[in-house]
């Protein structure tokens, strides 16, 4: 015979205001099965937990229900206060009556009532087929995967090296650094990026937990938490990297010329490179799609001037196996095609650039030796107009949300301008200065008053040529009048947008994301770098547009979170899974192709006891499953049976009410 | 529609910022001095717009608004300026250029304006102090609107407000002289 004790939380007036706490005692107290029920103000706090440790050994009771919030908030609480008293955690079960009666029927008492009885009788009900579970120990393999080798991706393998912890770090080009390394100087400091991101690039390098695997994907990734397996191409770079040393014979022999990445287009490079002076690894990599010897198998000129004979032109892809425990995703952001903005005469016009070719302009390393040109006829701009939310905040054409880092980033351009051309003005259309951050409104205040950069809020109309001019219209809404700015250069602040192989990744990792292709974080405020898959985190842009401070701060917290997850040999992980009954099972695999967290294999079985036959049944992993109960919701045979959420339960809870 | 063209200098902005001794570009156009200012209501630029269109390099709407004029110099909006920025003296720069270069509105309320401030000027010269008497007299014979304000003379005069004479001073001298430099100087700077 069940003993139930119920324990009613009042939770100060949240419940108490709207359903009568003392009557849904009286209500249980009616259960046959139950025998203590008691209210309190606050169940949760230290003296409410004490009354339920203290009734399980008075009562002996052998299942707990709590009437109160969800139990998103208090589960675990209590489940502690009845470890404590000896008793089984999983004997409890929480009947949410206040999320789901006194906050949603405030203008009904007597029915918010009427329903927190309810839910209570289902509780108990409920409780009364709960059976001792116990929680599952996984075994950790202490290696973490860093996907993406930008800011994010290098201080995240850093703190985790740090750690003495493993890590394997994949970058999709043939350079470390990202995009940072394209940058010039950083707001609000104006440090130069190189100069404090390099010597980081070289700790990757060179640490000895680190292994560093550039131009090189993640193709596949089985397992689970602490437990999973990837698969990574490493994309043929016909180059020997053991032999070369980086000598750059090759690249200044090879007669291709490709549009240069790194410059974001505006000059060329060959087609044997490096991305940039800087990089790490400092060894070039043949691009196949624009090589003549591997597109039609005449030149072969870097492999006759390459002394150590570095250069094998017959290399193939090659994929590699790395068994680890954690993930971290850092993937980076892309700049979005202002293509769709016809009104400005995007590619019609050559002097409109976006942020990131100005960027490449006035940096010391980049095509025009720091100084801002106009791509029409190479003279120095005296007017410039930059024009902030091109995309942006724009349900229209681009995307609805604020890509962040503009406000800053232009205000930071203003400055480089002024320092590079003494002589010239920025006018900047702006719809909103977002300056929130340590330093950050003084830099923009700074923008202003010491470069004299002219700030008009207003969005650009129309931008038309004039002579040499290009005439860039939109409204002063300080004076609320037309204005017309004479400009020799328009740089467009596009918007933000994530990696667009991101969705692919996601499919292939098994983490969901938005409908802009932005991974999605497990909780929005409390569980930002976490994914919804355990073992999985997220970092820098990938998850949301946010400046290098921000980036390094996640990224850091990626680490601390990763250092956690292998604090001890094994994982403790929740009992409530899924278990497959195999004489039961038909096999018809249903549940392999609902599971969202592919936790469900086959495996096959023989038909009887003694048989030779053999036949296929499912076969779950309990280390994945989730336990979100879609494989049982599946199953036409009923043979899957969620832990905590079994038949008799479920049925109790029906026949309750 | 306003054109902006840059010519590789702020002439109009670093003149002003020169004369008041204050930086218009901190201005980050929040509207407070707009509500602050008792007059702005009368002004056809309230004072932000002026901040703005001095730095927009807008010389000639600048000085045809009659905002600089209508100012009262009573400093409530510097007073409350988050960027203090000394928008009475931003006015006063606007208005000495505008007299400098002959250079103003054509309505007769900024006319009225100028002559008024002739006269008090001239009022100082003389006397050292003001003559509210002769004052009156002169701006109603000026401004060719003689019983302007009459109605009001008989009781300020019983409580004593215009003096029919005008006190000597001792310092009437000094500031006689201060008047002759100030006009060397103008003339030097010619």
């Amino acid at each position: 015979m069940a003993r139930v004790g119920v324990f009613v939380c009042f939770c100060g007036a949240n419940i108490a205001d709207f359903v009568d706490v003392p009557t849904v005692v009286e209500e249980a107290k009616k259960i046959r099965e139950v025998k203590f029920a008691v209210d309190y103000k606050y169940m949760c706090s230290d003296p409410g937990q004490q009354m339920i440790r203290d009734a399980i050994v008075q009562y002996r009771l052998t299942s707990i229900v709590v009437a109160a919030c969800s139990p998103r908030m208090h589960e675990k609480t209590f489940r502690k206060a009845l470890s404590d008293a000896g008793m089984n955690p999983y004997l409890l079960e929480v009947a949410n009556i206040r999320e789901h009666s006194s906050w949603v029927h405030q203008k009904d008492k007597k029915a918010a009532t009427d329903k927190a009885g309810d839910l209570v009788r289902m509780a108990v009900a409920k409780s009364i087929a709960n059976e001792q579970l116990h929680e599952i120990s996984v075994p950790v393999t202490k290696r973490a995967l860093v996907i993406g080798g930008g800011i994010a991706g290098i201080q995240a393998a850093l703190d985790i090296a740090d750690a003495r912890i493993p890590v394997t770090l994949v970058e999709r080009s043939p350079s470390i650094g990202g995009r940072m390394a394209q940058l010039d100087e950083t707001f609000p400091t104006l440090d130069c990026s190189q100069c404090i991101l390099t010597p980081k690039m070289v700790d990757v390098a060179s640490h000895p937990f680190i292994e560093l695997i550039p131009y090189s994907e993640v193709i596949e990734l089985d397992g689970y938490v602490g437990n999973y397996k990837a698969k990574i191409r490493k994309k043929a770079s016909y180059v020997n990297f053991k032999s070369c040393t980086g000598c750059g014979a090759c690249w200044q022999k090879c007669p291709v010329k490709v549009p240069n990445e790194y410059n974001m287009g505006i000059d060329t490079r060959k087609a044997i490179y490096t991305p940039f002076p800087q990089a790490v690894p400092n060894k070039p990599v043949i691009d196949a799609k624009h090589c003549t010897m591997l597109l039609k198998g005449k030149c072969g000129i870097c492999a006759k001037f390459c002394e150590k004979g570095a250069i094998d032109f017959k290399m193939t892809d090659e994929v590699i196996e790395r068994e680890i425990g954690a993930v971290v995703v850092a993937t980076g952001y892309d700049l979005w095609d202002a293509t769709p903005y016809e009104e400005y005469g995007v590619g019609r016009y050559k002097d409109i650039i976006n942020s990131l070719e100005f960027e490449r302009m006035v940096s010391a390393n980049g095509p025009t030796g720091g100084l801002p040109v106009r791509p029409s006829d190479g003279k120095v701009p005296k007017t410039v107009v930059f024009i902030k939310c091109v995309g942006s905040r724009d349900k229209a054409k681009g995307i609805e949300f604020c890509s962040k880092i503009c406000c800053m980033y232009t205000a930071k351009h203003a400055i480089l301008l002024h320092h590079k051309v003494h002589d010239s003005r920025a006018y900047i259309f702006y719809m909103d200065i977002r300056a929130a951050g340590k330093g950050y409104e003084e830099f923009v205040n700074r923008a202003q008053v010491e470069t004299g950069a002219v700030y008009l809020r207003g969005r650009v109309s129309k931008i038309y040529q004039k002579g040499e001019k290009l005439m860039v219209r939109g409204e002063d809404g300080q004076l609320g009048q037309e204005v017309e700015v004479e400009a020799d250069l328009v740089v467009l602040a596009t918007a933000i947008i994530p990696d667009k192989e991101n969705p692919a990744l996601a499919r292939l990792l098994g983490i969901s994301y938005d409908k802009y292709g932005y991974l999605s974080e497990a909780h929005p405020k409390l569980r930002p770098v976490e994914t919804a898959k355990a073992g999985i985190f997220l970092a820098g842009c990938t998850q949301a547009p946010k400046d290098i401070p921000e980036t390094v701060a996640q990224a850091s917290a990626c680490a601390a979170k990763v250092c956690g997850l292998f604090a001890g040999d094994t994982i403790k992980k929740d009992p409530m899974v899924s278990t497959v009954n195999k004489d039961f099972c038909s096999g018809c695999q249903n549940c392999v192709k609902v599971c969202p967290y592919q936790a469900i294999v086959t495996e096959d079985i023989p038909l009887g006891h003694g048989a030779k036959e053999m036949r296929t049944v499912a076969k779950i992993n309990e280390g994945v499953c989730q336990g979100c109960g879609s494989c049982v919701a599946i199953c036409r045979s009923m043979a899957i049976n969620l832990a905590g959420f079994t038949d008799p339960q479920i049925i109790n809870e029906i026949v309750a009410i | 529609m306003i054109t902006l063209s840059y010519k590789g200098k702020n002439t109009f902005l670093e003149a002003v910022n020169e004369k008041s001794g204050s930086d218009v570009l901190e201005c980050y156009q929040c509207g407070k001095c707009v509500s602050t200012c008792p007059v702005s209501n009368f002004m056809d630029f309230p004072p932000r717009e002026i901040m703005q269109m001095i730095k927009l390099e807008l010389k000639e709407e600048c000085q045809m608004a009659n905002s600089t004029w209508f100012c009262l110099t009573c400093s409530a909006c510097s007073g409350r300026c988050p960027r203090e920025i000394n928008i009475p003296a931003v006015m006063e720069a606007v208005r000495h250029m505008a007299i400098e270069e002959n250079f103003h509105p054509d309505s007769k309320q900024v006319k009225n304006i100028r002559k008024f401030h002739e006269i008090f000027l001239d009022m100082i010269r003389r006397y050292g102090r003001n003559y509210e008497l002769r004052m009156m007299a002169e701006f109603n014979i000026r401004t060719r609107n003689l019983f302007k304000d009459m109605h009001l003379a008989p009781k300020a005069l019983l409580k004593g407000k215009i003096p029919l004479g005008v006190k000597s001073m001792k310092s009437a001298k000094a500031i006689k002289k201060m008047y002759e430099m100030a006009d060397k100087l103008e003339q030097q700077s010619k």
